[in-house]
């Protein structure tokens, strides 16, 4: 897992640097919630909503690998923007539990204003 | 009965709980409300979204529609006296006159200078839980400085002698927030939304903060060695609603505007309906984090409020909600 986490980060910063320019990505992680979600995120620097709109398919495509790459199934992919601007801050592909499938995954709108929805299971 | 929705900032948001409220027939819900500019003031919640005039306008046109009025909360409890500067003055005023002319129909303020200012416009006023109404007599100040709405102070939610001598004392409407699950009598509780309004503001500390959250993590740490605070706090059950309903006091806030759109509507739904099933946590906007931790059994909870409507508030010659608190609630193994 350390490796494969190592390597994840690098490939992610290569693959937005890449398609959008100077992209910092200081963390990766895997994580475990306590109601059942388990997710891949990648904080980040540089990125903003529009690159997201522009390159979402391949977004898309790389966490997905990168996400399944430490097994997590990522079902519900999304980029958090910091409140009230368009800079995107964290990319996360999460593995979600019935709960969050419903509350957080489950309405038309994107759940919160500062989430942009790329991907959703349905 | 008129229920006040907590609505996230995001067009599509507001679309979807109307969309749920006209399909299910919950008349019952009659204003949604969502932050202003965080370029003109922070609030007491996190600011997710910063909505320009034109689209506060747009909002406010299809909640019109719909037939739902359209709040706009300005409640920061600190500006750093801005306000009371000729620039601030002048911003102030100035969005103020923007809303107004965006149709809003009325805005939530915490800070006095401002329920004063809002006079000057035909929006309600509407005073912010964060303006801590806890008696009559303040109840009053907030009316003579030109409130329409009082939002009271969720720590006197089970005092039913003195929301009872409130409703007596002013001849505006009285407003309670349901949901909100602070600790009762929070120490942190000024602190805590001081800090909030700065860092939901463009009047931002000077320096990085090394705990960004430090009254929230107290509050949950305090509630995790101490569960019986949970049941003491100021929350009202949606079966509850008719106790307060019998003392005059017609209007209910749900609080959560930072929280999924989907949860907004699932509260909105068991507060129309006066009802729930299930674990209280699920419908508290604070201390949501620990609906993972702690079971609250909302029907344990049947009968309390007749208790807690006579309750003085000695916890220490009572033990009451320690004794409800080992029957309703268990840990989530």
């Amino acid at each position: 897992m350390k490796e494969e986490l190592g390597a994840s980060r690098r490939k992610l910063e290569g693959e937005l640097r890449n398609l959008v320019g100077n992209i910092f990505v200081p963390e990766v992680k895997v994580f475990g919630m306590a109601c059942g979600c388990v997710g891949y995120a990648a904080d980040l620097r540089g990125l903003q909503s529009d690159d997201v709109d522009v390159f979402k398919a391949k977004i898309n495509a790389i966490l997905s690998e990168l996400s399944k790459s430490v097994g997590v199934e990522p079902e519900f992919i999304y980029a958090r923007k910091l409140p009230g601007s368009e800079e995107v801050v964290t990319l996360t592909a999460r593995e979600l539990c019935e709960r969050c499938k419903r509350e957080f995954a489950g309405s038309k709108a994107s759940p919160r204003p500062d989430i942009v929805v790329l991907k959703k299971r349905r | 009965m008129q229920l006040m929705i907590p609505h996230p900032g995001h067009f599509p948001a507001l679309k979807e709980i109307i969309e749920v409220k006209e399909a299910e027939g919950l008349n019952e819900v009659g204003e949604v409300f969502m932050g202003g500019s965080p370029e003109v003031m922070g609030s007491g919640r996190g600011v997710l979204h910063a909505p320009l005039i034109d689209e506060i306008k747009a909002q406010t046109e299809y909640a019109h529609q719909h037939g739902i009025k359209m709040h706009i909360v300005m409640n920061s409890t600190c500006t750093g006296a801005h306000h009371l500067t000729f620039e601030g003055y002048k911003m102030f005023k100035w969005y103020f006159n923007e809303l107004n002319k965006a149709d809003v129909d009325g805005v939530i303020v915490a800070e006095p200078y401002l329920v004063e200012l809002l006079r000057e416009f035909p929006m309600k006023t509407i005073v912010s839980v964060l303006s801590y109404v806890e008696s009559p007599q303040r109840a009053k100040f907030f009316e003579e400085l030109g409130a329409d709405v009082l939002t009271v102070d969720t720590n006197i939610n089970r005092h039913f002698d003195v929301l009872k001598a409130i409703v007596k004392a002013v001849n505006c409407e009285v407003k309670l927030i349901v949901n909100e699950g602070c600790l009762y009598r929070c120490p942190f509780r000024y602190s805590h939304y001081n800090l909030a309004s700065h860092l939901s503001s463009l009047n931002q500390p000077r320096f990085p903060l090394f705990a960004p959250d430090f009254y929230y993590d107290k509050c949950i740490n305090i509630r995790l060695r101490d569960p019986t605070q949970i049941t003491k706090s100021g929350w009202i059950r949606p079966e509850d609603l008719k106790e307060y309903e019998a003392i005059g006091i017609n209007t209910f806030k749900l609080s959560g505007r930072t929280k999924a759109v989907n949860w907004i509507i699932d509260c909105m739904r068991s507060y129309s309906h006066r009802s729930f099933k299930g674990n209280l946590l699920e419908l508290l906007d604070c201390p949501q984090l620990l609906r993972d931790m702690f079971y609250m059994d909302n029907d344990k909870f049947d009968g309390a409020i007749e208790h807690w409507k006579k309750c003085r508030k000695v916890c220490g010659e009572c033990g009451y909600c320690n004794e409800l608190t080992k029957e309703a609630l268990t840990i989530i193994k």
